[in-house]
């Protein structure tokens, strides 16, 4: 008899999930699927409200990533306008990119995934978490900790607080840097550092002591796309769409984001909110591709920064195409860690970033707009379509995670065939699972637009649909 | 030191109303205030050099605004939410914080979409004021 086991809900993400593996007649895993089973709508209620209220109102789509959606929505008002922003208001959003990112992925790393890492995928669950963590690490745990409020705290100077800063506005930003608050951020560069090339230096042996789930938690070809500069260097506020094929071939170049819909689709399917782009030239689902850390390293030709380059180098050489193993995602998240924190300290230094004027003035030329950036989790689109009177008519968010779902439900799939065995489920088979989700980080709250936290639920069903087994936790 | 933390969505109407107690407070000397929109992890660095940390936050359930100590539960995998319960537990056994930790409760009635408090909230918010400052000496 097929049986259909589900996990619900997911455990250390954000947002909430569950996941089905379907079992057959010989009691083998035959197949497994990922849905987000949140939604929230942001794209209908927007509509009918003026457009430079967008970046305020997206940035509320998350708490984890609203500089991500601040800045998409900016730079999709700065298109309506139709300004070129000045270049101190320029290095303030970018500043505040490496910042964001450096947080959210302090936090994926050290708080959700590491756990796993540190204190092994088979720990008794009630010690896999960050508790179990600082009580085996305090040292690591408060590096972690700390790392994250370098972060924030840029932000926070910034954007006058850590989470929905009213900051971001067409046409550049609102606020100023002044000495001395660039001195603080200047301050917090030397232990950063410190901190990020000590995780580097623990991932790398994590990564040589499980080669299993290295090779079987989503390993598989992809698409991998991305925001490049013109010459191919890591870029995350502004640049041009690059996608590689799993074998590392550039198989599109120098795309205009503001013109995604032309190369990007986006279906759907009843078994999730959460929305299943693709890459249209190859169709659906082969036009399947991962965005985010993984994706961004496999499509640079180079970082830009000298400690970054180096660990660039060393990461291409774990493959010989593009690095295909998801979960490699942690490594490439910790390599753009060291890069961000290399971008805060230049952008630091840059005495343009002191200067006063921080907006272009401007009224609304265009009724249309597309915005991107590279949010933590990938390349973030925000597009909208405006009446006459700056009244939103239409808007389109594609999310990161949302990009990620078709390779996220193949990561679940690959690795339920590999690690569990539905005659004898433990629950760090489904740990295993859990943990081939986390390699996105996923943002559900993000990317259906939702509210909650994340758990997870696992269920087996037979292919009547009949519940024959359940696994919950929160 | 004592250190007040304002938690809360100003925009769930009256699960902001931390935020207008501090307004209503006024803080005496030597308290240092933080109003915030949820609790994060490394606000277990900032507190752990307070006497006493007071946070403050909306309740769902009914009753009189009062004060209760934190009693420490860390048994929250942290996913995005950290209660108070987690974040003195991560100070005490990170940043050495060895004060004492208490929790504010203020009743709310109107957890929906929009700003401004329900009257009865802002009652609360007036009696949990003065609850503080008697607190605060």
């Amino acid at each position: 008899m097929a049986e259909r086991i589900l996990i619900a809900p997911v455990t250390r993400i954000e947002g909430h999930a569950k996941i089905s593996i379907f079992v057959n007649d010989a009691q083998e895993v035959e197949s497994a699927m990922f849905h987000v089973t949140e939604f929230r709508g942001f794209e209908k209620f927007c509509e009918g409200r003026p457009f430079h209220e967008m970046p305020g109102l997206t940035a509320r789509t998350c708490g984890i990533c609203p500089i991500s959606h601040i800045l998409a929505s900016s730079k999709a008002c700065d298109a309506l306008l139709g300004v070129e922003i000045p270049p101190t208001a320029v290095l303030q959003r970018k500043l505040m990119n490496y910042a964001q990112i450096l947080q959210s992925h302090a936090l994926s790393f050290f708080h959700l995934s590491s756990p796993d890492f540190l204190l092994g995928f088979d720990a008794p669950i009630e010690k896999r978490n960050i508790f179990g963590l600082l009580a085996e690490d305090p040292d690591f745990a408060r590096r972690g900790i700390r790392l994250r409020k370098f972060g924030q705290r840029i932000i926070e100077l910034l954007g006058g607080k850590r989470i929905h800063p009213a900051w971001g506005t067409p046409g550049g930003v609102i606020g100023t840097v002044d000495p001395s608050e660039r001195a603080e951020i200047a301050t917090g560069v030397p232990e950063a550092l410190e901190s990020v090339k000590l995780a580097l230096g623990r991932m790398k042996t994590i990564i040589d002591s499980c080669p299993d789930e290295v090779e079987h938690i989503g390993n598989f070809p992809t698409l991998h796309l991305g925001t490049v500069t013109p010459t191919g260097e890591l870029e995350y506020y502004d640049g041009v769409i690059r996608i590689v094929d799993g074998e590392g071939n550039i198989v599109a170049d120098g795309l205009d984001p503001q013109r995604f819909h032309t190369y990007l689709g986006e279906a759907s399917e009843e078994s999730s909110y959460m929305k299943f782009p693709f890459y249209k030239p190859l169709g659906y689902p082969g036009g399947m591709y991962r965005v985010g850390p993984l994706a961004r390293l496999n499509i640079a030709r180079a970082a830009g920064t000298a400690l970054a380059d180096r660990e660039l180098r060393e990461f291409k050489h774990r493959s010989t195409g593009a690095v295909n193993q998801s979960f490699h995602y942690h490594l490439a998240r910790l390599i753009e860690m060291l890069h961000c924190v290399e971008r805060i300290e230049e952008i630091a230094s840059d005495p343009v970033l002191l200067k006063t004027r921080v907006r272009a003035v401007a009224g609304q030329n265009r009724n249309e707009g597309v915005g991107s950036s590279e949010a933590p989790r990938g390349t973030l689109f925000h597009h909208y379509e405006v009446d006459d009177n700056g009244l939103i008519r239409k808007v389109n968010l594609l999310i990161a995670t949302g990009q990620n779902n078709l390779a996220m439900n193949k990561t679940v799939e690959q690795t339920a065939i590999r690690f569990v065995n539905p005659r004898a489920l433990r629950e760090e088979m489904l740990n295993r699972v859990e943990a081939g989700i986390r390699c996105f980080d996923p943002c559900l709250s993000c990317s259906t637009h939702a509210a909650g936290q994340m758990p997870l639920m696992l269920e087996i069903r037979n292919r009547r649909g009949e519940v024959l087994g359940r696994l919950a936790r929160r | 030191m004592t250190f007040l933390i304002a938690v809360g969505n100003t925009l769930r109407r009256d699960d902001g109303v931390a935020h207008r107690v501090l307004e209503l407070l006024k803080p005496p000397a030597g308290v240092v205030v933080r109003s915030c929109h949820q609790l994060t992890p490394e606000m277990a660095e900032e507190i752990a050099s307070a006497d006493t940390v007071i946070i403050i936050d909306a309740d769902v359930a009914p009753g009189e605004p009062r004060l209760e100590k934190v009693e420490e539960r860390p048994d929250n995998p942290l996913t995005h939410v950290v209660r108070p319960a987690e974040l003195v537990a991560l100070s005490r056994r990170l940043f050495s914080f060895r004060g004492e930790a208490w929790l504010c409760r203020v009743p709310g009635i109107d957890f929906g979409q929009g700003s401004g408090l329900s009257p009865a909230t802002e009652a609360n918010a007036c009696i949990t004021a003065e609850l503080l400052l008697r607190f605060l000496g």
